[in-house]
């Protein structure tokens, strides 16, 4: 199918400038000095310089969907692989990134993952370049409309059946995927995925020894709780846009992390001002993502208590950083859930939440090892 | 695995009162694997983390640690306003306490180990102290560096002549980012020993290089650094950082470990040592560890090893804080916190308030008598710098915007010195001739201002100065006649001396004009 996967969408090439036109003034006020120092054209042109550090094949492009909606498409092929190809496809891999992220933070792994088989990577819907559409408040909708997105997207691409793999939020819309669409997943890739774990009930405490504990361990006064409800109004990132001219500043002060992560290919503020202006446009995703959590991070819909719907032949591997804060507990219990099926988690040394920034050359061969095994 | 086969460092985050969880976390590490702290290359803290970096490197008893700091706390709670209440003076506290507690040879285990963040006042830099001369500029940097401006006063400290603010203002997590730095910071986060909040969410923020997720927890914890918590609260905060220290090690298969081969024989030295010196302070613990140690290995991963583990907080750490804790039970004090009492207080406040401020500010000044002078003069030299940054600013500012009208105006100068020169250009022939073909020039623009935007008198004054200068400088100077002079062809009688003069003066007059 990877002909039919390079073919089909050609007609959609053109469209990659007309689009990032039409977002950037679709407003009557285009006209008035802009609060947020950033538009479409910023975050492309950002995007083009993070884009330019690939050495493989690149193909990028706008995928339409069948309700207009586009989706930013990165396709990287490696010759020699294509040449080889006839002797037996490979399964493409398609990478989903997390929440305010975008394509351009596979920056350190594109390139190795698709030495051996074609690798998809696009912006979620509402995310980075593609469309920000209008999402629904209501947490099953709003997932729907995610899944919704994919499934379109790969419609239109033209794959037959994908490795997939996904990071933090977007590792919770894999699984949704995977669960709706098991056809199309061979072996699913979590990477730190989100809204696993269901929220604790701490009233529900039964053991003394628990208990005793609970009363001692601060629990949150009145006030901090009213503060949250009040942060909770608003989209995850609204500070970032609230804060206009700042914003970018804003970025670098409190996630200094991203530009160290990157800091070998890229010494100025690249990476920090990709995320501000992936995070500064009209909110969307965010939008579906807030109606997905609950309580300051909390999944409405946990996904433990659906990971019995996945088919028990499909495998799954779950990657966490070490040092991150997302639990692997997480995947230990999905592990246990799924006892017949294949389920792996494995822990990567000295990696936070961005396990493959931290430690790409670890992360990639440990993806490419799991690819080669599926395909 | 964490590994020891290269040197590795421990930084401490700075965190104010939460400063309890580093000493829960510094016990459990010297009790369960105290070859991590004893050959730990470099021990590094800012602000509150500066004084456990401090208190572990000396090997201070931790337990008197955690006593002061929660006794800071319970001083800065006794009024109403906590800790912003005037009287509360938290350095000269801090001080005392460091002052009575580090050993007299302080400065021999504390050099070139311990690593004390600071910022800079001058440039707002980060510095790592890490040399000391004296127990009293040890002192001295634990207090620059949990020095927070205007929570702990307006004037900051000094250390070896340059004045120093909170280390956590510049770099809160020194040296985080090499590859083998344990970092402790008591927000949950992505440091290496921090509590796990049970929360899933994906927002972070980090602050000077401290990650803090975005959870409740951690919303309510950074409320509580500057304004500390219940006492009981603290202690339950120590052993946190307690379970999460001890967790981390088992992590890494650190615990029941004596360390890298290679490091034994210093090590059992340095072991030896350190019992001496703590003698007093944990001579009772000897079984209980060994009965934790059982516990810890029997229960680990069922799901009540937490809190087992947390019955075997260190016996004297323990009492320690349970003394600090209790003492708050005394007849009057229980009696002020009762509703009516509070009450009162706080409506006596507009009244008692002034008079305390008072008094604790004739105190202050008392206090501050002996570095009085180095401190006026440093805010004088602060205001006079301010002073010409501004105007520095101003100038610049000022001079930007007049710079096109003065551009102008130096051009009508050097026109209105050619008379002059022209008059006497027997004399300095040579001269005028170097600024000839400039004054030519200047002519030639001049026309063009002229036609463009001189008002109908100033145009006829430079009119008649044009004239002027070339009708009198083409006779003795040849390069001019090369010049573009069709404009310029009036005859010589036309103009006389005191015509030029005449012009000479209107041109003045039609510069102010302008």
């Amino acid at each position: 199918m990877d002909p039919a996967a390079t073919t089909a969408p050609l007609q959609n090439d053109c469209e990659t400038e007309l689009e990032s036109k039409k977002l950037g003034s679709n407003s009557v006020w285009s006209w008035w000095p802009s609060w947020r120092p950033t538009s479409m054209s910023l975050l492309k042109t950002t995007e083009s310089k993070i884009l330019a550090c690939i050495q493989n094949d690149l193909w990028a492009r706008f995928v339409t969907l069948p309700n207009q909606d586009k989706i930013w498409t990165l396709t990287l092929t490696n010759k020699v692989v294509r040449k080889s190809a006839e002797q037996g496809p490979k399964t493409p891999l398609v990478m989903v990134h997390g929440f305010g992220g975008g394509v351009g933070l596979w920056i350190r792994n594109l390139d190795a993952l698709s030495r051996s088989r074609p690798v998809y990577a696009f912006d979620l819907l509402g995310f980075g370049r593609s469309s920000r559409p209008y999402f629904p408040s209501d947490a099953i909708k709003a997932e729907e409309q995610f899944v919704d997105s994919i499934e379109q997207w790969r419609k239109s691409v033209g794959l037959e059946s994908m490795i997939l793999l996904g990071h933090s939020l977007g590792g919770y819309l894999a699984t949704s995927y995977a669960i709706q669409y098991p056809s199309r997943v061979s072996h699913l890739i979590l990477v730190d995925p989100w809204g696993f774990p269901e929220r604790p009930q701490a009233q529900t405490q039964t053991q003394d020894g628990q208990s005793s504990e609970m009363a001692k361990r601060p629990s949150p006064p009145r006030w901090v709780k009213a503060i949250a409800a009040v942060f909770s109004l608003f989209n995850p990132l609204a500070v970032i846009r609230a804060a206009g001219p700042w914003g970018p500043g804003l970025v670098n002060r409190f996630r200094p992390d991203f530009k160290r992560k990157f800091e070998d290919l890229f010494d100025d503020d690249t990476m920090t001002q990709y995320i501000y202006h992936c995070n500064a446009q009209t909110p969307s995703g965010e939008v579906g993502f807030r109606a997905m959590s609950e309580s300051l991070g909390w999944a409405k819909r946990p996904m433990l208590q659906r990971v019995s719907l996945l088919p028990p032949s499909m495998p799954v591997t779950m990657l966490y950083g070490a040092r991150s804060w997302v639990s692997s507990s997480s995947g230990d219990l999905m592990a246990e859930l799924r006892k017949e099926a294949h389920t792996k988690v494995m822990l990567i040394d000295d990696a936070s939440h961005h396990v493959y920034a931290d430690q790409p050359e670890e992360f990639n061969k440990v993806v490419n090892d799991i690819c080669k095994s599926a395909d | 695995m964490f590994p020891l086969d290269s040197p590795w460092n421990i930084s401490f985050a700075g965190c104010g009162f939460l400063g309890i969880y580093h000493i829960g976390v510094a016990s459990c590490l010297v009790e369960r694997a105290p070859f991590l702290v004893q050959n730990a290359k470099h021990i590094y803290g800012a602000s509150a983390g500066a004084l456990t970096a401090t208190a572990l490197v000396t090997g201070v008893c931790l337990g008197d640690a955690g006593a002061s700091i929660i006794e800071v706390a319970k001083e800065a709670r006794k009024r109403f306003l906590g800790p912003m209440h005037p009287s509360f003076n938290l350095v000269k506290i801090v001080r005392h306490m460091l002052r009575r507690t580090l050993p007299a040879d302080c400065i021999d285990l504390a050099n070139g180990r311990l690593g004390i963040s600071l910022t800079r006042v001058s440039d707002g830099e980060n510095v790592l102290v890490s040399l000391f001369n004296s127990k009293e500029e040890l002192v001295q940097a634990c207090v620059c560096s949990a020095f927070i401006p205007v929570y702990c006063g307006l004037i900051p400290p000094t250390l070896q002549g340059v004045r120093y603010v909170d280390g956590g203002i510049s770099d809160n997590l020194p040296q985080y980012e090499l590859k083998n730095t344990i970092t402790v910071s008591p927000f949950s986060g992505e440091s290496d020993i921090c509590p796990t909040d049970t929360s899933t969410n994906i927002h972070e923020v980090r602050f000077t290089n401290t990650s803090i997720q975005f959870t409740l927890t951690n919303l309510y914890r950074v409320s509580r650094a500057l304004f500390p918590p219940d006492p009981m609260v603290m202690k339950a905060m120590c052993k946190q950082g307690y379970k999460d220290a001890l967790h981390f090690l088992e992590k890494n298969g650190l615990l029941n470990m004596n360390g890298p081969l290679r490091d034994r024989p210093r090590l059992a030295n340095e072991e030896e040592s350190e019992a001496g010196d703590e003698e007093e302070c944990e001579n009772s613990e000897s079984e209980d560890k060994l009965q934790a140690k059982e516990k810890a290995v029997i229960t680990y991963e069922s799901p009540t090893f937490d809190e087992h583990i947390i019955e075997y907080l260190p016996p004297t750490l323990h009492k320690a804080l349970l003394e600090a804790c209790m003492e708050r039970r005394s007849l009057a004090q229980s009696l002020g916190n009762l509703l009516p009492f509070r009450m009162a207080s706080a409506m006596m406040l507009p009244y008692t308030l002034p008079l305390e401020s008072a008094l604790s500010l004739s105190v202050r000044l008392l206090e501050w008598l002996p570095d009085i002078q180095e401190d006026v003069g440093w805010i004088r030299e602060q205001s006079i710098k301010i002073l010409h940054r501004i105007l520095n600013h101003a100038s610049r500012n000022f001079s930007q915007r007049v710079s096109a009208r003065l551009f102008c105006k130096v051009e009508l100068h050097n026109y209105q010195s050619l008379p002059s020169r022209a008059s006497s250009t027997s004399l300095f022939p040579n001269w005028v001739n170097g600024s000839g073909s400039k004054v030519q020039d200047v002519i030639v623009r001049l026309d063009q201002y002229k036609k463009q935007l001189l008002s109908g008198v100033l145009c006829i004054n430079m009119d008649l100065q044009g004239s002027f200068k070339t009708g009198c400088a083409s006779p003795d100077n040849s390069r001019m006649s090369s010049l573009p002079q069709q404009d310029f062809n009036v005859p010589k009688g036309f103009l006389t001396d005191p015509r030029a003069g005449k012009s000479g003066q209107t041109l003045t007059r039609s510069k102010s004009f302008w």
